[in-house]
Parts: C-alpha cells; structure tokens; sequence
C-alpha cells in the first residue's frame, strides 16, 4: 500500500480517528506522517524534562529564597537540586507543575512517613554527652547520662 | 570462600531465596531514597553535618539489625571498586568527597549508603524476579530507621530528595534481564523501545553507550510520585514477564531453526571458559550469556545459573584482585581470571 500523502512511498503508519460525524483513516509513509506532525516527538526521559523545564527562568527567581538553608530559586534552578527539606514548602507553587510535568503527577499517594517515636536524635546526643563526660573525668554527670539512656531501654550503654 | 570480598556472602540461609524466572531476570534491585529533615541536602551539608548522620545511624543500628558498617574512607581503593561491582554502592558514591558509610546487612543483599545524593539510599539486590520478598528487606530497615528519626515529608509531595528526579516514593525498582533469544532475531531494539513508552527507562549494561555487553539490559521505573510503591512493583513485574515471553518465544525459533549452530556455540564458550590461559571481563561476559542460555534450554546440565552468577560478580576487575589477595596489572589479572574460572568450572 502506497502512502495517501506523497503516492509514492510504502505506507507503514496507519492512522485512525474517530469523530462524532465520520471515521478518518490514513495510511502515511513515515515522512509524511512526521510531516503532519503525527509521530510524538522523541519521548524524554525525566531528567531531560527537568533540564528543560530548569531554564525557564524569571526575573522573580533571586527574591525566592529558602529561609532555612538560603537557596534560591535562581540557584535551584541553576543547578536542579533542593538544599534543604523546607526548600520545597518554599518554591512550591513554583515547582507543582514542574513536578508534574517530569512524573506526570504531582500528588505522592504512596507510603507515610510514620509518627514512631523518633528517638534516635535523643539518645545520639545523650551518647556524644557521655563521651565527652567520660573524657572530661566527670563521673557523676555521666552516670545521670547513664541513667537516661537506660531509660530509653538502651542496656550496653 | 570470599575471605578478601567480606561483602560478598555465599548464598545461605540469611539471603533472600532466588526468585522466579531467574534464567532470563539476572537480578531485581529496589532503592530508596530518604533524607533526614533537620539535617541540610547534600548541597548544603556542610563536614560536621555529614559526620553527625553517619554517627546518628551508627547509634541508631546499634547491633539491632545484624550486619557491618564500612566507612569509605577506611576503604582501600580496590575494596571500594569491589562494593561498586557488587551493586552495593552507586558509582556516584565512590567519589563522594564528604565522609560516607555503608551499612550491608547480615545477607549481603540489602545496604543503606549514608551522604549519598540523598542522606540514605536503602538498597536491596535479589537473583531472579523476587520484588514481594526485596521490598520487604529493604522497607523493614527503611521503617525501623524512621521510626527513630523524623523524614523530609510533605503531605503532597511525600518524601523529598535531593533531585525533583526522585521525589515522592523515593523508589526505583530495576531488573536486569539476559535477552539473548532478542538480540539475536533482532527484536530488542523494538521491544525496549514500547518499554520506554510505558515509563521505563531501558538501557545497556556494562558497556559504554549504545555497545550491548553479554545481552543484558536494566529496566527501571522513570516516575516516582502518582503511584503507591506496590503498583510500581507490579506494573515492572508485568512488563518483565511479558519480555519474559517475547524472549522464550524468540529462543524457540532458534533453537528449532538453528538448533545445531547454536549448541555448537554454547559448548564453545563453555570450552573455551574450562580452558583458557588469559582472558579479559568483556570476553568472560559474552561467554557467559551463551553458557546462561544453554543452562536455561536445559542443553548445559551439570552447572548452575548460581555458579555463571558468581563467576559473572567474581571475575569483575576490583574483585578478581580481592579474590586473589593481590594487586595485578591488567594482563595479570586476565591470567588470573582465567584460572578462578577454570577451577570454579571444575576443569582445574
């Protein structure tokens, strides 16, 4: 079968759209169904999206700054990566349709991050106070660091 | 049997079983990225901050989850190449100038890389297509964790990384497939091409570029928000298992129409395997993936797919030297090679 287009080609692309009056059918060769724009663009990956969607900049980008690690938006988009955990809160209207644009989706419906009992914070800092307790000969400090831990549960402390 | 490799443990009782179909599917991999949300991202991270996480996890781990840290720094080049050969750690964290430590567990197959691109990169490898018993592994270590410090999480966004790239689920799953029977009727191009299609990424492994080494490709999820972790696993497993057929329908037209050809040519490679004298990785690669076939068709019978999956992470440049316990120019260690390869074959 010859192309509909330019008759002289062998078709390889079949075309078909349903609309409400009537039923169009084409038979393309590649050419010419590239011509017609009908063949979707190289598909990008996420990150080459991200590139892309980085160098749309604006003159507000400067004045978007993160108050907790003072990245901007101008240098997040210089170099595609957050600073901190609140940078997203921050240039979130900025970057919902970015995000949504790489994944096709910008709402997170998987796992939670779960409440626990988020601990380990407390007893890291209670084991470097000990530490140093130890070091500084101040064994009555330590045991009071001591009974803490154990308090955690913590035995081999 | 590893004493130099101490990360590489002989399957037992402690690692994951292999999972099915683990002929073509090589391995299946998970990795999660997780960032701490007091702590600044790696841009920001300044010396003590990254000294802090590590000596928080190392607190945190204490002994509850049977396994070792190894601090990178403490590392000899070689060790560090051999962790990066055995899909332990990503290239990327090798060359991580800020301090970096890798806690493997117990099983060898599950690591968490701590000041990665992400403060911790959970990271689970299994043989076979197995993501219901690896996901398991990995999240057990990634809740256990959680529950002890306070994630970057947004309600919208779920958990934040470093790179847009990876927010949400923080989740790649990958499988490595051996698609001989594809590459051989020229097949691949057009079936990795429709993976693309369907939010995959696809691509060659070992080898620079578009060069295809020892027929095996790696599949991965490109999107990580807008699916729960189980659909993203399940959707990869459907598509594995429909390569899967496309493949063992590929190797039944040859192995009816060539049958002869292609027993010569895996006998070959397995003699070839069984006796020679120097022989560098690449070669030892495209060996392999004749001889894996030929043991999948049933035509290779005493050898197991376990021994070609050692023989393929042992004979690897770093490792072969650790095996030996010596540094080796590269002629040396194809002579080496070649002789671990002899006597794991039983030909001596």
């Amino acid at each position: 079968m010859l192309c509909d287009d330019c008759k002289n080609r062998p078709a390889s692309i079949f075309f078909k759209e349903v609309l409400p009056d009537k039923t169009v059918e084409l038979n393309l060769c590649e050419e010419c169904a590239s011509k017609r724009g009908l063949l979707g663009a190289k598909k990008l990956t996420p990150i080459e999206i991200m590139h892309k969607l980085l160098k749309q900049k604006s003159a507000q980008d400067e004045k978007v700054i993160c108050p907790r690690c003072y990245m901007s938006l101008a240098e997040f988009k210089r170099v595609g990566r957050f600073g901190c955990a609140q940078c997203v809160a921050t240039f979130d209207e900025h970057i919902r349709h970015f995000i949504k644009q790489i994944h096709q989706s910008d709402r997170h419906v998987g796992r939670k991050s779960q409440a626990g009992t988020k601990k380990g914070f407390e007893i890291y800092r209670l084991r470097e106070d000990l530490k140093k307790a130890l070091d500084n000969e101040a064994y009555e400090e330590a045991a009071k660091i001591r009974d803490k831990l154990k308090n955690y549960g913590i035995k081999d402390v | 049997m590893f004493d130099n490799i101490r990360w590489l443990i002989p399957s037992s009782d402690k690692t994951l079983p292999c999972g099915e179909e683990n002929e073509i599917v090589v391995s299946s991999r998970i990795r999660v990225a997780r960032n701490i949300e007091s702590i600044p991202f790696e841009l920001k991270m300044k010396q003590p901050d990254a000294e802090y996480l590590i000596g928080l996890i190392h607190s945190i781990i204490d002994g509850k989850i049977r396994g070792d840290f190894f601090d990178l720094k403490d590392l000899k080049p070689l060790e560090r190449e051999s962790l990066l050969e055995c899909h332990l750690v990503s290239p990327g964290f090798t060359k991580k100038e800020k301090p970096t430590s890798v806690f493997i567990n117990e099983g060898g197959n599950v690591s968490l890389m701590i000041n990665e691109e992400d403060h911790l990169r959970f990271q689970g490898i299994g043989c076979g297509l197995n993501f219901s018993g690896l996901s398991s592994e990995v999240f057990r270590m990634d809740e256990f964790i959680g529950d002890n410090v306070d994630y970057a999480f947004s309600d919208r966004y779920g958990f934040i990384t470093s790179c847009p790239t990876n927010i949400g689920t923080g989740m790649r799953a990958s499988i490595f497939m051996h698609l001989p029977g594809l590459v051989f009727t020229n097949e691949v191009e057009k079936v990795l091409k429709g993976a693309m299609q369907i939010g995959m990424t696809v691509r060659g492994i070992y080898g620079e570029g578009s060069e295809i080494r020892g027929s095996l490709f790696q599949i991965s999820n490109q999107h990580t928000i807008g699916f729960r972790e189980g659909e993203l696993l399940e959707r990869i497993t459907k598509l594995a298992k429909m390569i899967i057929d496309i493949e063992n329908k590929a190797r039944d037209v040859i192995l009816t129409k060539a049958r002869s050809e292609f027993e010569d040519k895996i006998f070959r490679s397995l003699a070839i395997l069984k006796a020679a004298r120097t022989i560098d990785s690449t070669e030892v690669l495209n060996l392999l993936s004749a001889l894996r076939f030929g043991v999948g068709a049933g035509i290779v019978k005493d050898i197991t797919l376990q021994t070609l999956n050692e023989i393929m992470v042992v004979s690897r440049p770093a490792n072969i030297q650790l095996y030996f316990g010596e540094l080796l120019e590269e002629h040396e260690r194809d002579i080496k090679r070649a002789e671990y390869i002899r006597k794991r074959l039983g030909a001596g």
